[in-house]
């Protein structure tokens, strides 16, 4: 039940960024604990192994391009292929697929969260006079490792085989939670969790019967 | 599971967010210079998850609704043929003192004569620097050029200043179709060299109705979505509760 509990969770952040551009989607891993070998006490004959219970050994985001929109917004950017937009931020530079981007405080493309975003080299990117951005000089990187961070942000690093996607300008990434499958995650997490429930009320009453109904005469 | 709901609820309220602003977008389809909102979207930190999860397993907090500035493309140019409405073409505003004093900028270019012959804009703020015209001009004898130099029955009177900021998206909007720069859009400027006026005509809202209608769709599907999630995590916990009968 505990980690279906966990499960829900990643399935209620997938929905909550159902419209986040360039989020990418998370998928739960399960396995079960280590395994108990039961033999007999009196012969020694080995029964069978014993799972004892179920945890959540990693939650794995699936980092794959999605499909962009149109939005006609000259400072909306979309990556065709791989690749993240390089981000200077505070703690260094961090990557992200969520190319919704604004004119930063001294007219330098920045995140909506007021990061600049870097060009090929690591300088800042002027807007020009017309308020566009020639998407060719945006730095597109290829991550190993990659990790959300929150914010829209990755950390990862850089390099890594295959050929860096192409930045196209009026065009936003879509989300990567597909409601879809989040949905039937959501109700097949549920019903899981209601089949521990019954094994403990049925293990309750077992040991109820035990507790209470061995030497009892009556029927 | 509380964080789940909780998770849900952020992304709730950032979808009621982007709904407020196309609301807003819609009620301005057709207001004069009107520059669509953006709302962007982001995710929320990710944290250790809970029991039964190997160390390393995150789940994220939900998302949120980010101002990402104002859409500042051209909107179409309406033709009007009255000699008082200019439209801005290209990046760049006309300069104007509002009612209360303070100095703002706008792209509103349905001006008016005031009763003492000034140009001042539709909300009663007058255009800067003052511009005064002959008493008793009639306003089919007014031009505007496209440099914004505005003549009397052929004679020069003045000139309307085109000026520009660094960055458009950051200036604080004052409402009334009116922004004020601040620290971070940077100080104001001469307009670029290209940024001409058009008189006779009006600039249009840049808002695309039918695009806000599907943003509002959008919007109100993921909402949705978002209450399907609190909803299960609501079930879950009543099965929690279904332990102990």
């Amino acid at each position: 039940m505990l980690a279906e509990q966990t499960r829900q969770e990643q399935i209620a952040n997938d929905l909550a960024n159902s419209s986040t551009p360039g989020y990418k989607s998370d998928r739960t891993s399960q396995r079960s604990f280590n395994q108990l070998l039961l033999s007999n006490s009196a012969t020694g004959a080995a029964v069978g192994p014993l799972g004892t219970a179920v945890q959540v050994s990693e939650i794995t985001t699936d980092f794959s391009p999605q499909p962009a929109r149109e939005t006609g917004d000259p400072l909306d950017f979309a990556i065709q292929g791989e690749g993240f937009f390089a981000v200077g931020t505070e703690r260094g530079v961090r990557y992200t697929r969520n190319g919704q981007f604004t004119v930063g405080a001294n007219g330098m493309l920045a995140t909506a969260a007021g990061n600049p975003v870097l060009a090929r080299g690591g300088q800042t990117v002027p807007v020009g006079p017309d308020g566009r951005v020639n998407p060719a000089t945006l730095d597109i990187v290829l991550l190993q490792g990659p990790r959300k961070e929150g914010d829209s942000l990755v950390s990862g690093t850089p390099g890594g085989a295959g050929v860096p996607g192409q930045a196209r300008a009026g065009a936003l990434e879509g989300s990567g939670a597909d409601p879809a499958r989040a949905m039937v995650d959501m109700i097949a997490s549920m019903r899981s969790f209601e089949a521990g429930q019954r094994v403990i009320t049925t293990i309750d009453s077992t040991l109820e019967k035990a507790a209470n109904r061995v030497g009892s005469i009556s029927v | 599971m509380i964080e789940g709901l909780n998770s849900a609820a952020a992304g709730m309220v950032a979808q009621r967010q982007k709904m407020d602003a196309v609301a807003n977008d819609l009620a301005n389809t057709s207001t004069t210079g009107y520059k669509q909102v953006r709302v962007g979207f982001r995710d929320l930190a990710y944290s250790q998850a809970g029991k039964a999860s190997e160390l390393g397993v995150r789940t994220g907090a939900g998302a949120a609704a980010v101002d990402a500035g104002r859409r500042m493309t051209q909107g179409a140019l309406q033709r009007t043929d009255r000699p008082l409405d200019v439209a801005v073409q290209g990046e760049g505003f006309l300069q104007v003192t509002l009612a209360d004093g303070r100095p703002a900028l706008t792209r509103d270019g349905a001006l008016h004569l005031d009763g003492q012959g000034r140009l001042s804009t539709g909300l009663g703020g007058l255009v800067r620097p003052p511009l005064k015209l002959p008493p008793g001009t009639p306003e089919s004898s007014i031009g505007i050029g496209p440099d914004g130099t505005v003549t009397a029955a052929g004679r020069v009177v003045g000139r309307l200043q085109l000026v520009s900021v660094r960055s458009p998206q950051l200036m604080q909007s004052l409402g009334d179709n009116a922004f004020a720069p601040t620290a971070q859009s940077g100080p104001v400027a001469a307009a670029p060299r290209n940024t001409v006026l058009t008189q006779g005509a009006l600039e249009a809202s840049n808002v695309d109705v039918a695009e806000a209608m599907v943003s509002m769709i959008e919007a109100q599907r993921a909402f949705e979505l978002a209450s399907k999630a609190i909803h299960t995590a609501d079930q879950m916990m009543e099965i929690a509760n279904g332990v102990k009968r």
